[in-house]
């Protein structure tokens, strides 16, 4: 029996990025991402068939978990921006899965969705999220496309597209077009779903 | 936005993070929002092949957990080469870690779709419904798409993708594994002999009333074939 120790928070991230062991880049995506991988892979002795898309064989799927957890464990996380290596202990990582969430509630009211853990062989239905997921959407397009994913019955929640122009602006990152360009994003989705009935609708 | 709406912050590949997403984490961890922490390994990139890849995805999909608190993972392994989630080593390589992470953990988990072909074609659809099964019979708990043509043209998507998703989804929740591998290797078959010439597919105001939000009847029609192709397949979601 031993202590549980505290949860890693992005604090604590934060500050192990700006101490952890130094390295370029490169050496990480050349060097330590691919040789970890292929070094695990010996490890565990894992082999998959590209022809079966969902393990079946017990032991595969329980190697795979193991070399997993192995490869966050050896190889921590690269932050680009300090050039430092991130790293936890297999504990920390081990209590992050325990203490993660086992339910959430996806939109509000009668078009509320509790979220929770379901198996591969469960009949519950998974959530759908439906929409452009990111997909570069024109201004003038943008209200009815996503009130057309709104409408769809089966669509429990909305996955936005990105306004290509606001006000005819191009919302380039980190000037205040990029604001007013995802700020009008969130008010036509919310307008989109309230045409479709479903103003409670998760976004 | 709501704190029932998922607040998006991204890891990079592979493994790596910037200062800016542990600044986004920070700030949802105050707000007590629900947090989607988003993360595409590429199949073919630096970590290699299926097995790396999918060790490198089963890794950084419980990073998100470990380093931003997430509530739930959105995934989407995608092929160096085509740029889709729908490629057969993509759905490979999410189907397994979604299965190794299901059997050991709670954790809820989401995938991300990105297909060659584009809207109201029969290849854009099966390459959907390819997805959808995958995703469905491996335990993920979310499933959010479609970005049609990749993802990269404006306008290229429509609510139908969304709808076929949603609906291959249910047909197979709950089946049996082994008749699911069966019909994805065949179903898989049918569309990635096709990569090289994937028909670009039609935007949303070419293939909806853009006032009425209605399909096209063409669109319709290929709706109609591509249930056929799946109730032909061995799915009877659609039978009357």
């Amino acid at each position: 029996m031993k202590a549980i120790s505290k949860g890693v928070t992005v604090y604590d991230v934060y500050d192990r990025a700006k101490s952890g062991p130094k390295m370029e880049e490169k050496d990480w995506d050349f060097g330590v991402i691919p040789k970890t991988a292929r070094a695990l892979k010996k490890k565990y002795g894992i082999k998959m068939d590209k022809s079966v898309m969902i393990p079946e064989d017990e032991e595969l799927i329980d190697k795979l978990f193991q070399a997993g957890i192995d490869m966050l464990e050896e190889c921590g996380v690269y932050c680009i921006d300090t050039g430092r290596v991130i790293k936890y202990t297999r504990d920390e990582i081990l209590n992050a899965i325990k203490n993660a969430p086992d339910h959430f509630q996806f939109g509000e009211g009668k078009e509320a969705h509790t979220v929770v853990p379901r198996s591969y062989d469960s009949p519950v239905y998974p959530i759908i999220q439906g929409g452009p997921t990111g997909s570069p959407c024109s201004e003038e397009m943008f209200l009815p496309i996503h009130q057309a994913y709104a409408e769809e019955r089966i669509v429990d929640t909305i996955v936005d597209g990105v306004m290509q122009t606001v006000m005819g602006k191009d919302p380039v990152p980190g000037s205040p077009w990029e604001i007013m360009g995802v700020r009008s994003e969130a008010l036509q989705v919310r307008e989109a779903q309230c045409r479709a009935g479903r103003s409670g609708m998760g976004l | 936005m709501r704190p029932s709406d998922a607040h998006e912050v991204s890891q990079l590949n592979e493994l790596k993070i910037n200062v800016g997403a542990l600044m986004v984490g920070a700030h949802y961890a105050e707000a007590g929002v629900q947090v989607m922490v988003e993360q595409m390994p590429i199949f073919g990139g630096y970590a290699g092949g299926l097995e790396e890849t999918t060790i490198v995805d089963v890794a950084t999909t419980i990073n998100s957990f470990v380093m931003l608190q997430a509530t739930w993972h959105l995934d989407g392994p995608v092929h160096v080469r085509w740029g889709i989630t729908t490629a057969r080593e993509a759905l490979a390589v999410a189907g397994h870690a979604a299965r190794a992470i299901d059997k050991h953990t709670h954790l809820m988990l989401g995938n991300q779709y990105y297909t060659l072909a584009g809207p109201c074609t029969l290849m854009c659809l099966l390459e959907t419904a390819a997805q959808a099964i995958t995703d469905t019979a491996s335990g993920r708990e979310i499933l959010s798409g479609v970005a049609a043509g990749k993802g990269v043209v404006t306008d290229l998507f429509t609510a139908m993708e969304a709808r076929f998703m949603g609906e291959c989804a249910h047909a197979v929740a709950g089946m049996d594994l082994h008749e699911v591998n069966v019909l994805l290797d065949k179903l898989v078959a049918m569309y990635e002999k096709d990569y090289k010439t994937a028909p670009t597919g039609k935007r949303f105001q070419d293939c909806y009333d853009v006032k009425t939000l209605q399909p096209s009847e063409e669109y319709v029609q290929i709706y109609n074939d591509a249930i056929q192709v799946m109730t032909g397949l061995g799915l009877h979601y659609w039978d009357d």
